[in-house]
């Protein structure tokens, strides 16, 4: 088989993983070296025409898989085209996409073959040529294969700058069904490994770095039927336990020849925004998921989570912009953490006015009803959550906008 | 009115405004010129050199946000800058925050720059050449503000001792491996080596694009919004889109996989039996 169509295949088959982030990695690069690449803040080298940004060459090593994960397109009993790579193959790939400056690493992650450490080792082969042979100082992420030997792991965690293990399911008892080969236990423990080997290099300068993006991991949404309120207190945990740095959410995408243990359709591409709002505001705004999510359900989708919890907390409201902490005026709908410290910021040279908002660009419409400035008090103060949640739903058609 | 030309960048325009700045000159009363806004009914007038000792001081973090707002391209940019950097140095710090009228435009000029720089880090597309007396790489970028200066740095980081060379319909800069050599002005044959086109070694590339989207989650406006119309034509994936777009919204897909994939034979895989 031609290399052009092993890639058509194998980045076919590696698109339902959503991650592609090239960011987090310590600044380097090969000024004036011998070797190629650079790190540094992340780069979309473009965009798909789902609105996606390509920053890393995202592949798979093989699709052969021996497991039979029901969400998954490469599962074994999966009508699909196969194809292998070799690790010579990807580092040729990796490195010519790179110098055309196409993308900016590789994100590799494999079916299971043989078993789950020839797998990882093939996964490690290829960062060790890259890394040891070719020098190469761009980004990469290896997807970690849930029980493969600690010690390939470790190995792993020397070469990439993100290591992933993915949660796949909201729910224990979602994972035993559609995934019978996984176990939360083997998935749990090499978290566990990645979050332990990064606490032994912490603020210890001479050490190797290990995995230095962190680890990450993705949780399927809409392929069971766990809701909004489970999914974020699961997003919760790991962030709490292994530090995670990222959770991404992928709506189900239907895949041919679905099998029947899974939906045909997928979920609003909506959810999975939201999901992402709320994910945010717990990673950037110090919300707490049973702030967000008080009881179980889902995510309004006609208004976003930020607003949705100013509704319910309308004793904070309105909070006056020249007085009140930058952290509570960030929680303010429609003002975000930057224009937060911009108000602060100039409120120590003069008063804010309300024309100032607008050229902060804030959402004054959602501002508007929760806040006070020294020329502006909110006529809708005193109107009921109900009405102005109707004022301020987004109409569908600017849902799709969203993306 | 004093009637004032600059065309050698920011360095001319700071010399020019110190001396107006110093001779107390204020913004209302200068016409800025420059290669976008050519002369009018003033005279333009030649001005002498700002002379150091009489000190006209203003935060060197001010200068720096004047400097990158300079590179945004649009006629009458010297204005708004003259006026910001009068105020401040009356005294009005608030004139170069966002908050603040002028400070507001100074700041979205700042991030429009930015959003520049940084799409030239990512859009433009290196075409291998080398041989003797040629660059190893090449490539043609038309950013719409004057960047390619700050923003080439970038590259030298990025690809090692290779050599490279970028031109713009403006301007030029050729890496050895060790020494940028720019020019304001781009030889014509620097930007004929810039345009050397490459087909086939971008196939594997376009099969990775079309390969790598998933049709069932199709979305224009987030598509337009991250990178918009204007753009497809930087990138050789831009021609791409069109078709790909009418693809996906015709619904002949209901799954994710590119129907380049779903056309050859599949293999389901059997367990080999356990012992
Ligand atoms: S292990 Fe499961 S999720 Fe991974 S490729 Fe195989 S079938 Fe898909």
């Amino acid at each position: 088989m031609q290399l052009i169509d092993k890639l058509s295949i194998l980045a076919d088959a590696a698109k339902y993983d959503v991650s592609c982030a090239s960011s987090g990695a310590p600044r380097r690069g090969s000024k004036g070296q011998s070797g190629i690449g650079s790190a540094g803040p992340g780069i979309c080298h473009s965009f798909t025409p789902d609105g996606r940004c390509v920053s890393l060459l995202k592949i798979l090593l093989t699709n052969f898989c021996l497991y039979d994960c029901q969400y998954c397109v490469n599962r074994r009993s999966s009508d699909v085209p196969r194809a292998r790579f070799s690790p010579e193959e990807v580092v040729a790939l990796t490195l010519d996409l790179y110098r055309r400056n196409c993308v900016s690493g590789l994100f590799l992650s494999s079916g299971i073959i043989r078993s789950a450490d020839y797998t990882m080792e093939q996964l490690v082969e290829v960062a060790r040529l890259l890394r040891e042979v070719h020098e190469f100082r761009g980004y990469i992420h290896l997807k970690t294969i849930p029980d493969a030997d600690p010690a390939l792991i470790e190995q792993a965690g020397q070469y990439a700058d993100r290591l992933s293990v993915n949660i796949e399911l909201p729910s224990d008892t979602s994972l035993v069904r559609l995934a019978p080969e996984k176990t939360v236990a083997g998935i749990q423990r090499a978290m566990g490994t990645i979050r332990y080997r990064q606490q032994a290099v912490e603020g210890e300068a001479r050490a190797p770095a290990f995995a230095p993006a962190g680890q990450s991991t993705q949780m399927i949404v809409g392929a069971d039927d766990s809701d909004d309120h489970r999914i974020l207190h699961t997003s919760q945990s790991l962030y709490r336990r292994f530090r995670l740095k990222r959770v991404y959410y992928s709506a189900f995408s239907p895949i041919p020849h679905s099998p029947a243990t899974v939906p045909q359709a997928a979920p609003p591409l909506l959810r999975e925004h939201r999901l992402y709002q709320a994910d945010f505001l717990m990673r950037g705004y110090g919300f707490r998921a049973e702030e967000l999510l008080g009881k179980p359900g889902n995510l309004a989708l006609d208004i976003d989570p930020k607003l949705a919890w100013a509704l319910e907390h309308r004793e904070q409201f309105p909070v006056d912009l020249n007085r009140a902490e930058p952290s509570l005026i960030a929680r303010v709908p429609g003002i975000g953490v930057l224009s937060a410290q911009r108000i602060e910021q100039l409120r120590r040279q003069r008063k804010i006015r309300y024309e100032d908002l607008r050229r902060l660009r804030c959402a004054l419409d959602k501002a508007g009803p929760f806040i006070v400035t020294a020329d502006y008090r909110p006529r809708q103060d005193s109107s009921e959550s109900l009405r102005l949640r109707q004022q301020l739903a987004e109409r569908p058609a600017q849902q799709m906008a969203l993306w | 009115m004093r009637c004032v030309r600059v065309d050698g960048g920011f360095a001319d325009w700071r010399d020019k405004a110190r001396t107006l700045l110093h001779e107390g000159v204020p913004p209302a009363l200068v016409s800025w010129r420059d290669e976008l806004m050519p002369a009018d009914l003033f005279a333009e007038e030649a001005l002498a050199r700002y002379a150091p000792g009489s000190q006209v001081t203003v935060p060197r973090q001010v200068l720096e946000l004047l400097e990158r707002a300079a590179r945004f391209r649009v006629a009458e940019r010297w204005a708004l800058l003259y006026r910001i950097l009068w105020r401040v140095a009356l005294g009005d710090a608030a004139a170069a925050l966002p908050g603040d009228p002028d400070g507001s435009e100074l700041h979205l000029r700042i991030k429009a720059v930015g959003r520049e720089i940084h799409q030239l880090h990512a859009l433009l597309r290196f075409v291998p050449l080398g041989g003797a007396g040629l660059p190893d790489y090449v490539a043609w970028f038309e950013p719409e503000h004057e960047v390619l200066d700050v923003a080439c740095g970038h590259f030298a980081e990025r690809m090692g001792r290779h050599s490279w060379l970028i031109a713009t319909s403006r301007d030029g800069v050729w890496y050895d491996g060790e020494r940028f050599d720019y020019r304001a002005e781009a030889p014509d044959e620097w930007q004929t080596l810039a345009r050397t086109p490459d087909p086939e070694g971008q196939a594997l590339w376009l099969a990775y694009y079309r390969s790598t989207f998933n049709p069932t989650r199709v979305n224009p406006q987030a598509l337009r919004q991250h990178l918009p119309q204007r753009l497809w034509q930087q990138v050789p994936e831009g021609r791409l889109i069109p078709a790909l777009l009418v693809q996906a919204r015709m619904g002949a897909q209901r799954d994710g996989q590119a129907p380049e994939v779903s056309v050859r034979p599949g293999k389901r895989i059997r367990l080999r039996q356990q012992d």
